[in-house]
């Protein structure tokens, strides 16, 4: 009964240990496979038009919303003080800074850390990665590398767009619609944006691709039980994905801003 | 170890959790021969399939092939000894993400420095060899399951391994398709005279082209032999099996 | 994986990576500082009793035009040592002066200097020594603080003239009254109210005009920020001159009851001038009133102290009236 009771304390506790063990385990294998040839330049590529490529427009119509409603917000504020032009300024630092990035890798893990924890995890099911390895074949090498590859490269590409489209969307309703003084909202943005931020923002986005990458390949890479299993794994992928960037995010700006 | 052994099997033992999966296997398979694995649904057979080309490690055991104890092998070196292995898996396990060329020629791309032009003759050599030449641009889910084994079978000849491993082949299949895939499995083993490893629970099908049967049950190999040898074995599994199966038309009307 | 649908594949992927990479490039263009920072420049050093505002990067400016920015802030001794890098191309005079300024009142801080006439310029690491300590708001703010509270506590110094001795005589005043005939009851119960309101008013304003008094004598000029409203200064300088009637009045009259209490222009005047100060009063409460320019003015100022002087003269008086004034009666009846 104790023991029960004890067992039923420490098993959880020990299974996210584990979990963490081989979440490491997992990108550090990539790691090694990733600097072992052949290169494999085609699977890279073919997850970068995935990863990327298919997440554009999604991530153009975050971004352009999310600048627009920071404008619409942080106008209502700013009016009170008659300081309209900082408006500019804190749509293009939040959007560097936080929102870009978060929002990117949230959006892109929504659309392809799910689908490849899916694919992995009915690879598994379906016994490929198995048949990977009967033919002497790495699948870390094969399958998840490339993916994170993909996604470290990706991310701040997409981010990148994201930050751009953001700005231009916040200017649009903060110069055209709200009709705040150009030069000052353009003098504000450039004044108090600093490269740093941008920079910053894309290594946070390299970052949360890895993330998301590892764990959503992770979650499908050990799969179990059949078709039940790969949507459980789907969701788990998307969930544990999500809160860990968000928490890493949290630790990223604590060191870098 | 006999001369014409390919896989040298010793006191496996593999446990999941409390239950006892392998119990002490010990068996030899013959090189040349094609040897089918009979036993229960959830018996442990697809397990033993797995440990003879590296998938699970055992508890206790080993694994010999080519002189080499497979069980104490690292990754680089075991991957040596799985390009002698090919397997058609219970599914087949095709890639999704390529059609049935790509699926065949993949082991080829990926292993060899052959020219396109190379792997095109060997690729469709293996396709007409399961009669599917002309089905080479469609995708894997486009094909019916029976076809899917075939293309599995292409596949796992395509390196012309020594030793072929076959999860379940006929399962999942109407009895038509699955006699043809019998007779592929015995005329591509006839035609290439490799070391063939079958696991299976339909006992029929499999007398009519095993050279060698051997019976799984409580992991442990409890008959082994030819055919015949089996079909008369007095063990009470081996009775209890084919009573199971037992049809007047194909038994002859012996147990009437 | 079919050849072609490679080669779109690297295509898409390529077009994409361009793409980023154009706007990084532009980004960064666009927001880079390839001003200061880039071209280099040379550090002035400044010290500051408090830097409070002031970030590295902090823009330095002539005129409004940004010459510079602060590169760092350190603390030395117990003041703050600001490196500021200026622009090489523009040169500063030995005697320019330096001062943190905010743009409005939320504004963010910068740094003006205000150029000298010197043809010797800062080298390198040179030191501008004469720094301009604006008062900061919250400076302003202690001040009209303590102005205000100068008010208060003049006021209660005022009401303390009328002590214990003082409101003996006006007992026995008021016992002398009870006697006098009914009409005299009569008059004071129809303007009761009335006249207690003047006098009221009229003593809280002596009070408060008398701690202004008090401040300008003390030399708290910084009221004289607030002030800016023509108006309001006329209207103190009228109030001033109706006081003085009043006060005048009472003097001269030494009133007999009867006098006050029948004299509708001396009653008026009274309550218009205590409209007057409440005007004022309001107006300096309000922060927008014109009392610099009234304590500044020095006739003004005169004017008041003058007044001042007779409204306590006026009020000593009280205490030696006998027959009793009226403002003694209606104080009595009041405190």
């Amino acid at each position: 009964m104790f023991e029960n009771l004890l067992q039923r304390i420490i098993s959880p506790v020990e299974n996210i240990f584990r979990e963490f063990g081989s979440i490491g385990l997992m990108f550090y294998q990539s790691i090694y496979w990733m600097f072992r040839r052949p290169f494999k330049f085609d699977y890279i590529l073919k997850q970068m038009e995935f990863v990327g490529l298919n997440s554009v427009l999604v991530v153009v119509i975050t971004g352009v919303f999310t600048g627009m409603v920071l404008a619409l917000q942080s106008y209502h504020g700013f009016r009170k003080f008659g300081s309209e032009g900082l408006v500019g300024m804190t749509v293009a630092l939040s959007i560097t800074r936080e929102l870009g990035p978060v929002l990117t890798a949230l959006m892109v893990t929504g659309r392809a850390g799910s689908a490849m924890a899916a694919e992995l995890g009915t690879m598994r099911v379906t016994e490929q990665i198995d048949a990977l390895m009967v033919m002497a074949l790495n699948p870390i090498k094969y399958l998840v590398a490339p993916r994170i590859i993909a996604s470290f490269i990706m991310l701040p590409l997409l981010t990148i767009i994201a930050d751009f489209v953001g700005i231009v969307g916040g200017y649009i309703v903060g110069v055209k619609l709200l009709g705040i003084n150009e030069g000052a909202y353009i003098n504000k943005t450039i004044q108090y944006l600093d490269l740093d931020d941008i920079y910053n923002g894309l290594i946070k986005a390299a970052v949360f691709g890895v993330i998301l990458s590892v764990v959503s390949c992770y979650k499908g890479f050990y799969t179990s039980g059949g078709a039940e299993g790969v949507g459980r794994a789907t969701t788990e992928a998307v969930v544990v994905s999500s809160v860990s960037i968000l928490i890493s995010d949290y630790v990223l700006t604590s060191i870098m801003f | 170890m006999k001369e014409n052994t390919a896989i040298g099997i010793k006191d496996l033992h593999k446990q999941f959790g409390d239950q006892k999966v392998l119990d002490g296997i010990n068996l030899d398979i013959e090189r040349g021969k094609i040897t089918v694995i009979i036993g229960k649904s959830g018996g442990g057979k697809s397990v033993l399939l797995k440990h003879l080309i590296g998938l699970v490690k055992p508890d206790k055991g080993e694994i010999w092939v080519d002189g080499l104890d497979i069980v104490k092998l690292n990754e680089k070196e075991l991957n040596e000894t799985r390009k002698k292995f090919g397997m058609l898996f219970q599914e087949a396990a095709l890639f999704d993400s390529m059609n049935v060329y790509d699926n065949v020629a993949f082991p080829l791309r990926e292993h060899t420095k052959l020219s396109e032009k190379a792997i095109e003759r060997a690729v469709e050599e293996k396709l007409k060899r399961v009669g599917l030449l002309a089905f080479g641009e469609k995708m894997s889910s486009e094909l019916s399951g029976g076809m899917r084994k075939r293309v599995g079978l292409a596949r796992a000849l395509i390196m012309d391994p020594d030793i072929v491993l076959f999860d379940e082949p006929t399962s999942a299949l109407d009895p038509v398709i699955s006699v043809t895939i019998e007779d592929l499995i015995r005329e591509t083993q006839t035609h290439f005279q490799k070391t063939y490893v079958v696991i299976s629970h339909d006992i029929l099908g499999m007398f009519r082209i095993a050279d060698k049967v051997a019976m799984l049950s409580n992991g442990r190999i409890v008959a082994e032999g030819s055919p015949n040898e089996v079909r008369r074995s007095n063990n009470e599994m081996v009775q209890e099996f084919m009573r199971a199966v037992k049809m007047p038309a194909l038994s002859g009307g012996n147990y009437a | 994986m079919h050849r072609q649908q490679n080669i779109s594949t690297e295509m898409k992927v390529g077009i994409l990576v361009v793409v980023g990479i154009i706007i990084l490039f532009y980004m960064s263009f666009r927001v880079g500082k390839f001003g200061v920072f880039r071209e280099g420049g040379y550090d002035l050093v400044v010290f500051f009793d408090n830097a409070s505002g002031l970030d590295p990067k902090t823009p330095v400016q002539i005129a409004g035009v940004e010459i510079g920015k602060v590169k760092s802030i350190q603390l030395e001794g117990y003041r703050a040592k600001v490196n500021l890098l200026i622009k090489d191309k523009i040169k500063i005079p030995l005697d320019s002066k330096i001062a943190v300024k905010a743009q409005g009142v939320l504004g963010d801080k910068y740094i003006e200097v205000k150029p000298g006439g010197d043809k010797k310029y800062f080298d390198h690491g040179g030191t501008i020594k004469d720094v301009i300590t604006t008062p900061d708001f919250d400076q302003i703010f202690a001040t009209v603080n303590r102005a205000a509270k100068n008010f208060g506590d003049t006021l209660d110094e005022f009401s303390g003239i009328i002590g214990p001795k003082e409101k003996e005589n006006i007992k026995k005043s008021l016992d002398n009254i009870q006697t006098v005939s009914n009409d005299f009851k009569e008059v004071i119960r129809v303007n009761k109210e009335n006249i207690t309101l003047v006098v009221k008013n009229a003593s809280v304003i002596s009070g408060k005009l008398g701690s202004i008094v008090n401040d300008v004598e003390q030399g708290k000029g910084t009221l004289g920020l607030l002030v800016k409203d023509e108006t309001l200064y006329n209207d103190a300088k009228e109030t001033v001159a109706a006081l003085k009637t009043i006060s005048t009045d009472i003097e001269q009259g030494k009133g007999s009851l009867g006098k006050l209490a029948k004299d509708d222009a001396l009653y008026n005047d009274a309550r218009d001038t205590v409209k007057n100060i409440k005007d004022i009063t309001a107006g300096i409460q309000k922060g927008e009133g014109s009392f610099g320019k009234f304590t500044k003015d020095e006739g003004m100022y005169n004017e008041a102290q003058k007044t001042m002087k007779k409204i306590q003269k006026g009020a000593d008086g009280l205490t030696e009236m006998t027959p009793i004034t009226i403002l003694g009666t209606i104080i009595g009846t009041f405190f």
